[in-house]
């Protein structure tokens, strides 16, 4: 089976740079499931799960990401992301906390930081896609 | 004649102030290390960025809103200047060739009759524009250390400008840092942030078309461009503060290995002095001893 080549790029550094099976990206209108040969999309991302699968479907690893860009065409797929977690190192408490706190708080900025805790929140608790 | 103790207490202090240096350029150094790697690691993003943008920039004809951020104002009598320096001295010319080149920078456009404001980036820039135009600074922010905080400090840089900027208080913003050349040499270079400067990657531009041309955008293109212009002045302005943070470390490195081999020609001139004075005193208390004993 044929293999697409994935990036995961933040601004500090490289994240994830490797041939892979599958990626679903979250698109903002909605999940991307990329498999090689993908046509040419260039889509922004809403704040969710960036999942790698290897060519047997099995999940190899999960990242959290802020929100980003990602630029598909059929050999490569690029994710560039503000901010890049894995969603295994992500710990609930310390994420419900950072909620309560910016919830207490007002502004446009913590409207947003808020939202990003909330799908950080979801990325953790959800797991739909870990068997495709 | 200074006396022999005085020599030789001259010579420690400079042995001291030379094992100083000779640290401080090691120090330097090692950190020259890992911001290049810093910079380096953060290349593939900006470039990836500016890709993206260049290829989407023509579909942009004009418009309100964060759009303006590429076309700009349709004005340019205010504008920003932000100097890049650093927050720390010892590096040689490195802050004082930032700053002059920004005060000129200053002058020749208030010469053309634009008004023009400040918001230095590093002590040692803020420092020197509070002291010759205090009133034009509206911002300043120091104490980055863009090695540890990373990302984060550009961030607040950009949401500073990006705030201004909609709110009409400039139409164009100009950052002045050093580029990283190579480890001993850096130079001054201005680069126009906001609106953003599409000329020069223009050539790659057509060579974009040409292949983007049947991209599917999702959701669409202007979304993507409003999403994309905020980012790209957050991750110009972050891969200047690195560019700049890793030429202080070279310009320190320069520095510091100048002000070392200087202590060490120094040491070798003051204990060849001391050397002659000390047979000089020899010689005449020779000469004492003997022209007593003939007297006897």
């Amino acid at each position: 089976m044929a293999t697409i080549s994935f990036d995961l790029v933040s601004p500090e550094n490289l994240v994830f740079n490797d041939e892979v099976g599958t990626i679903i990206v979250p698109g903002k209108d909605g999940d991307l499931g990329i498999l090689p040969g993908h046509t040419k999309v260039m889509s922004s991302l809403r704040p969710g799960r960036v999942m790698v699968y290897n060519e047997d479907k099995s999940l190899i690893k999960s990242f959290f990401v802020s929100g980003g860009f990602a630029e598909i065409n059929p050999e490569k797929c690029i994710v560039l992301a503000e901010s890049v977690v894995e969603v295994n190192s992500l710990e609930k408490t310390s994420i419900e906390k950072e909620i309560q706190e910016l919830e207490n708080k007002e502004g446009k900025e913590t409207e947003e930081q808020l939202s990003v805790a909330k799908a950080k929140l979801e990325a953790i608790s959800v797991n739909y896609y870990d068997k495709i | 004649m200074p006396s022999l103790k005085d020599i030789k207490t001259q010579i420690n202090s400079v042995g001291s102030t030379k094992k100083i240096t000779s640290a401080m350029k090691m120090v330097a150094a090692s950190k020259l290390r890992r911001s290049q790697e810093k910079a380096e690691a953060a290349r593939p993003y900006s470039s990836r960025l500016e890709e993206m943008l260049s290829s989407l920039a023509s579909s942009a004809a004009s418009g309100e809103g964060i759009i303006k951020l590429l076309t700009g104002t349709g004005n340019d009598q205010n504008y920003v200047v932000v100097p890049v320096s650093a927050d720390r001295g010892l590096c040689g010319g490195f802050n004082s060739s930032i700053n002059r080149e920004t005060f000129k920078l200053v002058k020749s456009l208030e010469g053309n009759e634009k008004k023009v404001q400040l918001i230095p980036v590093g002590k040692k820039s803020r420092d020197f524009f509070n002291r010759v135009m205090k009133d034009q600074i509206i911002e300043s922010f120091v104490d980055l250390n863009v090695s540890s905080t990373g990302y984060e400090s550009a961030l607040n840089i950009s949401n500073k400008l990006q705030e201004l900027y909609f709110d009409g208080k400039f139409d164009k913003c100009i950052l002045v840092f050093n580029k990283f050349k190579s480890a001993i040499s850096q130079e001054v270079t201005q680069q126009q942030l906001i609106p953003l400067d599409v000329s020069n990657s223009e050539k790659e531009e057509e060579k974009e078309n040409s292949s983007n041309a049947i991209y599917d955008y999702e959701p669409d293109e202007e979304t993507i461009l409003k999403d994309l212009l905020p980012k790209n002045v957050s991750i110009q302005i972050f891969k200047v503060l690195l560019e700049s943070d890793a030429g202080e470390q070279g310009a320190r490195m320069a520095a510091m290995d100048n002000a070392t081999r200087n202590a060490g020609e120094m040491i070798d001139s003051l204990t060849l002095k001391y050397n002659r004075t000390r047979q000089a005193f020899i010689t005449k208390e020779l000469i004492e001893i003997i022209s007593g004993a003939e007297s006897i």
